[in-house]
């Protein structure tokens, strides 16, 4: 095992350190733009006070992503920054004004009419931020993504909007959407909510079964627009792509005989796999069919580097982790406010 | 709009913008955990009120700090993919290590502003350190990799390829002492008399409570403290520029000959046309004396360079001149301030001019952060990388960049109406009632309404 390959690793891990949490956020985002009947305000509620006192940490994952990217493998940041700048550009309008959006609407009590703006902002972007980072990921599955003596070629712009880019980043966003209707499942039980419960129960599954059904269209449009990684699919992907399957049925599952907590860490690790299969089923590469993980990669000694440091930061930070979530997620129910 | 000019315009905004909210997430925090510090030892319910007030602002600005510095990590990439791919194994380290510092700044954020409830006082109060710790340390990080591109260290160019790297020798690369305190101290400069100028103004409008004044306290000893430290450093980076980089430091100083005694060029045009520079107050000798203690030393003019090589005078001066003058103006405030303050048997002073000075060397205090930050960057042009790579050589080669600048330049006035318009409403807001029973704090929020 190099070096490359373990840094990938970690960074993988941010990935799915990314989606599981930020992921969830853009879900929540996509729930508040869903709200609905009689409880509708409630359940945007419910959103707000679950995403709040996480959200600036969560969102952290993904600048962690984007420096260990240009440090650890510059050639695939410089290639991909080039060849999917506009749906990382659109990426970013949607991040930005989603963060600046929740704020907003989080610190203007009162100005009901500013407020509301700025609440179907948040929720617009959360849905279209994680669709084009789902297109963006289908786009380097593609294979067509191609770099030679170092440098991205001219370039079809139009990659990220293939029916497979459609497909996956519609994925992204029902994917978000489950992780949060799930997770708020366990915030509305805490919070003895029933009627919320139910409300998020059924979005859970509807959202389940839509990412379900979108992950099957993937498959089939996968052997005709990403080759390459149908091929893995089918090859070294193959067990974890059937573990991934049976977690989803088990999350499934236990979100029907109401055991929540049990779900939410299905789920979570239905992401994780899902993730991790795309990852081993692309090996060895960064950006088929060019740009792999060891011609893209740093000398050792920055890749060393970097990982000591993520060492040392991940000791002050597991431990500030586990503070903030035990301080705001754990069992114990709120202290009464009002 | 050439694509070069688009992508200079884009990341130039994006910079002005975020600096102001960085500087204010390095020195608000400060700020923040001694009011709740004193409130805790004094037992003192106005310094708990500060400390929440502020808590709120930092909440809003932390908040689009992070959004603007989103921003920057993926521009760095979509607008300069050369550079990345050129030193991105070279110096990405500090840029991680500043990742892991906001991520903790994140996360004791996140304990602070939702933990009143939830965290004994003594905790809460502990956990606003990591928060200031942080902010300093990512400071320290992100411009010893700003300090890399004036004076790059930690790698050879070999037959065109880049090898031996030393990521920790890039880091530590000369300019990184003077740089990163230069930059520390500008934002708790910044901040203390930022914040300083908001009490100020509200004293000025008849607000004459001890709340106030505890407030323009706090933040003018923050100030008053940075200010005279942050000369210093200032002297020490431009003598250090003399030997590192001198086309900038002529730039900055309109030095167009290189001459023995040089003078001292304050205010003026520095136009670059005809090689001289136009209404200014010229001191003889004074250049020379500054740098070198000596007036008759040698300093090297523009004329030293190849033209491809020289730097636009013009905004340079004007910039340098616009920080050195708003700083001074800061220190002149600062002593008059702290001078009434103690002669007049420690009672904060309140005569309309000085609280107008306050109110002033507030927003030239920022002004001088984005003046300084000018300095440095226009200073380094033509390069990115000093030296080693232009910077017209660094751009993307992606089309659309002026769409891209006309989308993010509307994005940031959006952001800042609102921010401002926010902040204004904040700052209106009534006082969240702060009151001290059996030593324990009872805090009624102000009502909040929500409304569908």
């Amino acid at each position: 095992m190099n070096l490359a390959y373990i840094t990938l690793a970690v960074l993988w891990l941010a990935v799915i350190a990314y989606a599981v949490l930020g992921g969830a956020d853009f879900g929540g985002g996509v729930w508040d733009l869903f709200a609905s009947g009689p409880h509708a305000k409630q359940q945007r509620h419910l959103v707000d006070e679950a995403i709040g006192p996480v959200w600036e940490a969560n969102h952290v994952w993904l600048i962690f992503l984007i420096v260990g990217l240009f440090t650890a493998f510059p050639l695939a940041f410089s290639v991909l920054s080039i060849t999917l700048f506009v749906p990382f550009t659109l990426a970013l309008v949607g991040i930005v004004l989603r963060g600046a959006a929740f704020v907003f609407h989080l610190h203007a009590p009162g100005a009901s009419r500013t407020r509301a703006i700025w609440g179907r902002v948040f929720s617009a972007a959360s849905a279209i931020t994680p669709f084009l980072l789902g297109a963006s990921a289908a786009a380097i599955a593609s294979g067509q993504i191609h770099a030679s003596g170092g440098h991205a070629q001219t370039v079809d712009w139009t990659l990220w909007m293939t029916p497979f880019a459609l497909t996956v980043g519609a994925m992204a966003v029902s994917l978000c959407a489950v992780l949060a209707a799930i997770y708020l499942t366990v915030e509305a039980q805490q919070a003895r909510e029933l009627e919320l419960l139910a409300a998020f129960r059924v979005r859970a599954i509807i959202a389940g079964a839509v990412t379900a059904v979108l992950g099957a269209l993937g498959l089939v449009l996968a052997p005709f627009q990403a080759p390459l990684l149908w091929n893995g699919v089918l090859g070294k992907a193959l067990p974890a792509v059937i573990v991934t399957m049976l977690v989803g049925l088990g999350a499934a599952a236990s979100l029907f005989l109401g055991r929540y907590r049990l779900a939410r860490v299905l789920i979570v690790l239905e992401t994780a796999c899902l993730l991790g299969s795309w990852a081993v089923a692309q090996l060895p590469y960064l950006i088929p069919p060019d740009v792999t993980i060891s011609n893209a990669a740093s000398p050792d000694v920055t890749l060393i580097a970097l990982l000591v440091s993520t060492a040392i930061g991940a000791v002050f930070l597991a431990p500030s982790l586990w503070l903030l979530f035990r301080t705001f997620k754990s069992s114990k129910p709120a202290p009464a406010r009002k | 709009m050439s694509d070069l000019l688009a992508a200079r315009a884009q990341m130039g905004t994006s910079l002005a913008f975020h600096i102001i909210f960085a500087s204010l997430g390095v020195g608000l925090p400060l700020l923040m955990c001694l009011a709740e510090g004193l409130a805790l030892w004094r037992h003192d319910a106005t310094w708990m009120m500060l400390a929440r007030r502020w808590a709120k602002g930092s909440a809003i600005l932390f908040a689009i700090g992070a959004v603007s510095g989103t921003i920057l990590s993926f521009e760095l990439g979509l607008l300069w993919p050369t550079f990345m791919q050129f030193s991105g194994a070279i110096i990405g380290l500090p840029f991680a290590l500043e990742g892991f510092a906001f991520f903790l700044e994140a996360i004791f954020l996140g304990l602070y502003l939702y933990g009143w409830d939830r965290l004994s006082p003594r905790a809460h109060w502990l956990c606003s350190f990591p928060i200031w710790i942080s902010g300093l340390i990512s400071a320290w990080f992100v411009v010893s990799a700003n300090s890399w591109m004036n004076t790059p260290v930690g790698f050879e160019i070999v037959h065109g390829k880049v090898t031996g790297i030393n990521p920790l020798e890039a880091m530590l690369n000369p300019s990184t002492p003077y740089e990163t305190t230069h930059m520390i101290l500008a934002c708790y400069v910044a901040t203390g008399f930022g914040t300083a100028a908001v009490y100020a103004v509200a004293l000025l409008r008849g607000k004459r409570t001890d709340y106030y004044r505890k407030g323009l306290l706090l933040a003018m000893a923050m100030g008053a403290i940075a200010i005279p430290l942050q000369i210093v450093s200032g002297d020490a980076n431009a003598r250090f520029l003399e030997t590192s980089q001198p086309a900038k430091l002529a730039a900055m100083e309109g030095v167009f000959h290189t001459e023995n005694g040089a003078p001292l060029e304050i205010g003026g045009l520095a136009d670059p046309t005809t090689g001289k520079v136009y209404y200014a107050l010229e001191i003889p000798y004074g250049l020379s004396f500054l740098l070198d203690g000596d007036p008759n030393s040698k300093v090297i003019g523009l004329d030293a360079f190849s033209p491809d090589d020289q730097p636009n005078p013009l905004p340079v001066h004007s910039s340098f001149d616009g920080m050195v003058a708003s700083g001074f103006f800061a220190l002149f405030v600062g002593i008059v301030f702290w001078a009434l303050y103690f002669w007049r048997k420690r009672r904060t002073p309140e005569q309309r001019v000085l609280l107008w000075g306050v109110a002033l060397a507030g927003p030239l205090s920022f002004l001088a952060i984005e003046l300084g930050w000018m300095v440095t960057e226009l200073g380094r042009q033509p390069w990115v990388i000093y030296g080693i790579l232009r910077t017209s050589d660094a751009a993307t080669t992606a089309p659309g960049i002026n769409i891209s600048f006309l989308v993010f330049s509307c994005i940031y006035v959006v952001l800042a109406v609102t921010l401002i318009w926010l902040l204004l409403r904040l700052a209106r807001s009534p006082l969240p009632k702060v009151e001290l029973d059996k030593d324990a704090f009872v805090v009624e929020e102000e009502e909040e309404s929500v409304e569908a």
